[in-house]
């Protein structure tokens, strides 16, 4: 029960992450690698804002998910915008992505330095739960609460709100999308802002989960995010929940029963056993080939 | 600032951006080159000969034959189960191998775990560049090759590629391959440079360098990887030298630099590079070889006597999840025969015509096409029996020259150059020479050989869809399947087409035209099909079927 519970715990910061990932990916088709900078860069700062801003670590959240949706403008308008009706927009957009991350994660290192942060030791409650014999924090709880609350809401936002049809009419189309008096521009770079806020609060919960905030945290959850939202379906949000859930879970029983040295294989073998068998992920659809 | 390590890692940069290269070249992302190189590494730390007992140079012989076995080894048994995936999946696919290997590596006893192993060092400059000359001379000769225009063509337009006769598939995991086999070459070559061959070596941030590296330098021209490397390795060696020793300005300029490369050098640096491409005076080799174009050089297709069926239609039906696009149509093609498909829109002739060409399967029925069943033969094999088409969306290999995308076309007609080409055999120039003078005949027959050199995306739309037919035409079809070849022509256009494609069935040909224009199709057509809601409402000649009251109502609905 314990061991399910952690990988619950873990597995909704995944979640958290892969639905950002998932999010551009779906309505842009374009992979932002610099979202896993994004959520370096949010650990840090939600650390700071704790530290030496003094605010309690759940006003921290909101603050750190403006400076995410600024930091995914940013990203938006250097690295993706410049390549609109490129034809190589695909490759090259991953590529400007990378040098993005690399300039970010640089700025991270002349601010912060290389070594790893920590919150205050009294930053967080002591409170904690028994939940059917395991033994729950209320951080733990509030790291849960957080993740579900915004994907459950992003869900709603795209599939109900003005905006979400907006995104969902330039996922279709584009060109139509414009023709129909969609701004094109303002919806790709709300898409980016409300990604890089989602990163930015997996990235701030990641970093009170384990108390440290790294300059590599990205790159190690950056492959965990994409067999996520390859397991759940590219661009699929639902997906990328039930994903993240399930790599979290998985991990955990792995490192129990297999050893942790292996933990890092499950994210793989799913990944692989995915992509062989139902190669448009557990809730993608399939998209028809165009003649 | 050039000291023998820089020098021999521009050389060992460049040659694992080669690897990625094999594989962008041909439109394809894949991330798990890292992977290779690691398999290959340790593969051949642990099985070649120990370089003090047998030399230096025998050893690191061995040591790169092994390794690039391995490589291509790992190459195919990835390559296989993952080659139907595209884009980003295959991306992903691929750099989770490379992970799981490098997980594998970091945890298995044999292998040294983190530390890795230590390896004797025996790479030179000099030899490193000898191996990146190698690699380099490969992509240089095998890029105006039939196999390197292939898998330009594949990266431009996979479908259509399919539909000249190239086996997608194939060329896929042969690209595939190739990168697998380069990036063991690297693999060896690191290990036996830095002395230790350990599981950081070759992880997600290698891959990423490598591809980078490739982006930067230019996936098109065959020189773009080593300017890359250069690029790219100098840049930190430059920062050095101007004292800029802060830690994090030199990630960040190395960051600002690829994204400036990026954004304002499309293509890369070697992306200005021009493409040169001999436009052969057809005029004078038409004096020397033979009017009518028997070239030896060129396969000979035989095509079905006037007359003959070439296509036989039972039955055919196509569901869209319960909507009827093509239901129960039988009908014949012969030889020599002009044939008229239309109907409103949304009557289901590029479905029908689909079916044909190999592209959708039928729900039911058969589809007899030239001797194969079309829709359970792959289609470049229903391209193979003589199946040639245009599509109602121009799809041309947009960044290819016009003679490029017929050369293309050519394909099927066309013999193997490769490997004579990375020998240097005359035979090989001859063919080449044979297959450009035959494309550039295709593209005089539609009139567009002042254009040879233009690049497809950047032709008008009236060209586009001549040089569609051109590039059809090149494969040496015994059926040629138009569709729509004069939207968006205007009358004198419209004209010059009709009578090119009524000469097309004078020659022998087998045409089936799909069109709009209705006066085009009575002007020229042998026979009319009009296809209504997915059914034949009529067939004949063209004077009988446009008296059709049933016709005359599809078009232009009852008398109310």
């Amino acid at each position: 029960m314990q061991q399910l519970l952690n990988g619950l715990f873990i597995g909704s910061i995944y979640a958290l992450f892969a639905v950002g990932f998932a999010l551009v990916f779906g309505i842009l088709d374009r992979l932002n690698l610099a979202h896993p900078a994004v959520f370096a860069a949010s650990a840090f700062i939600g650390i700071e804002l704790v530290t030496v801003g003094g605010l309690p670590f759940w006003a921290a959240l909101p603050a750190v998910a403006v400076v995410g949706a600024l930091l995914g403008l940013i990203v938006e308008r250097v690295a993706f915008r410049p390549l609109k009706g490129r034809p190589d927009a695909h490759f090259a957009g991953l590529i400007s992505s990378i040098a993005v991350a690399g300039m970010l994660i640089a700025l991270l290192q002349w601010r912060y330095g290389a070594e790893t942060r920590r919150f205050p030791a009294d930053a967080f409650p002591a409170t904690r739960f028994d939940v059917l014999g395991a033994q729950v924090t209320l951080l733990q709880v509030v790291i849960v609460a957080v993740c579900l609350t915004l994907v459950v809401g992003l869900t709603w936002l795209v599939a109900r709100s003005r905006l979400g049809r907006g995104m969902r009419a330039v996922a279709e189309n584009p060109t139509a999308a414009r023709v129909l008096g969609v701004n094109v521009d303002r919806v790709t770079a709300t898409t980016f802002a409300i990604s890089a806020a989602l990163g930015a609060v997996a990235g701030a919960l990641f970093a009170m989960n384990v108390n440290s905030a790294q300059l590599g945290m990205g790159s190690a959850i950056e492959l965990k995010g994409l067999a996520v939202i390859v397991v759940g379906g590219m661009g699929s949000l639902p997906g990328a929940l039930v994903g993240g859930l399930l790599l979290g879970v998985s991990e955990v029983f792995a490192v129990q029963y297999l050893g942790s040295a292996w933990r890092d294989l499950i994210a793989f073998a799913l990944l692989f056993g995915i992509l062989l068998l139902r190669p448009q992920g557990l809730f993608g659809g399939r998209r028809a080939r165009q003649v | 600032m050039l000291t023998e390590s820089t020098v021999t890692f521009i050389a060992l940069g460049a040659i694992f951006a080669f690897s990625f290269y094999a594989v962008l070249n041909a439109g394809q992302l894949s991330l798990g080159q890292a992977g290779f190189a690691s398999v290959a590494a340790y593969t051949s730390v642990l099985v070649a000969p120990d370089p003090d007992v047998v030399g230096d140079v025998p050893a690191l012989l061995v040591a790169l034959a092994i390794g690039m076995t391995a490589g291509a080894t790992a190459a195919v048994v990835l390559g296989l189960p993952t080659m139907h995936l595209r884009g980003v999946f295959l991306a992903i696919a691929t750099l989770g191998f490379a992970e799981a290997v490098r997980i594998f590596v970091l945890n298995a006893e044999w292998t040294g775990g983190a530390q890795g192993m230590s390896v004797p060092k025996v790479v030179t400059p000099a030899i490193a560049w000898i191996v990146l000359a190698v690699v380099a001379y490969w992509f240089w000769r095998s890029a105006p090759t039939r196999y390197g225009r292939a898998l330009e063509a594949i990266r431009e337009d996979e479908l259509a590629a399919g539909a000249m006769g190239i086996d997608v598939g194939r060329h896929r995991l042969g690209a595939f391959v190739t990168a697998g086999a380069v990036a063991g070459l690297y693999g060896v070559l690191w290990a036996y440079t830095v002395r230790l061959v350990g599981p950081a070596d070759f992880g997600f941030t290698a891959a990423i360098d490598g591809l980078v590296t490739a982006m930067v330098g230019g996936t098109t021209v065959f020189v773009g990887p080593v300017l890359g490397s250069t690029f790219l390795t100098l840049v930190p060696e430059i920062q050095r030298a101007l004292g800029v020793e802060a830690g994090w300005i030199r990630p960040f300029v190395a960051g600002l630099l690829l994204l400036v490369v990026i954004l304002f050098l499309p293509g890369g640096l070697a992306g200005r590079i021009p493409r040169r491409l001999r436009v052969p005076d057809i005029a004078a080799d038409a004096d020397s070889g033979g009017a009518d174009g028997e070239h030896p050089e060129l396969r000979t297709r035989v095509h079905a006597p006037r007359g003959d069926v070439v296509v036989r239609l039972t039955g055919l039906s196509k569901d869209y999840g319960g909507v009827h696009a093509v239901r129960d149509v039988d009908l014949e093609i012969h030889s020599g025969e002009l044939l008229g498909l239309i109907g409103p829109n949304g009557a289901g002739k590029t479905t029908l015509v689909n079916m044909i060409s190999g592209l959708v399967p039928p729900s039911w029925g058969e589809a007899s096409v030239l001797g194969v069943t079309a829709g359970r033969t792959p289609v470049h094999r229903v391209a193979a029996a003589g199946v040639s088409r245009t599509f109602q969306h121009s799809k041309l290999f947009g960044r290819l020259s016009a003679l490029e995308n017929v050369l293309v076309g050519g394909h099927l007609v066309t013999r193997p150059t490769l490997v004579r080409r990375l020998l240097w055999l005359p035979s090989a120039r001859r063919d080449e020479r044979a297959a450009l003078t035959h494309a550039a005949r295709c593209l005089d027959r539609v009139g567009m050989l002042d254009a040879a050199t233009t690049r497809a995306n950047a032709l008008s739309y009236g060209d586009q869809r001549r040089l569609e037919i051109a590039r059809a035409l090149a494969a040496d079809p015994s059926l040629l399947i138009l569709d729509e070849p004069a939207a968006g022509m205007n009358q004198v256009e419209a004209g010059e087409l009709a009578r090119l494609i009524r000469s097309l069935a004078d020659d022998g040909l087998a045409v089936l035209l799909i069109e709009h224009n209705v006066g085009l199709v009575r002007q020229i057509c042998d026979r009319v099909v009009v296809l209504d809601f997915g059914e034949v409402i009529a067939s004949g000649v063209p004077s009988d079927v446009a008296a059709d009251p049933r016709v005359v109502e599809a078009y232009l609905g009852t008398e109310a």
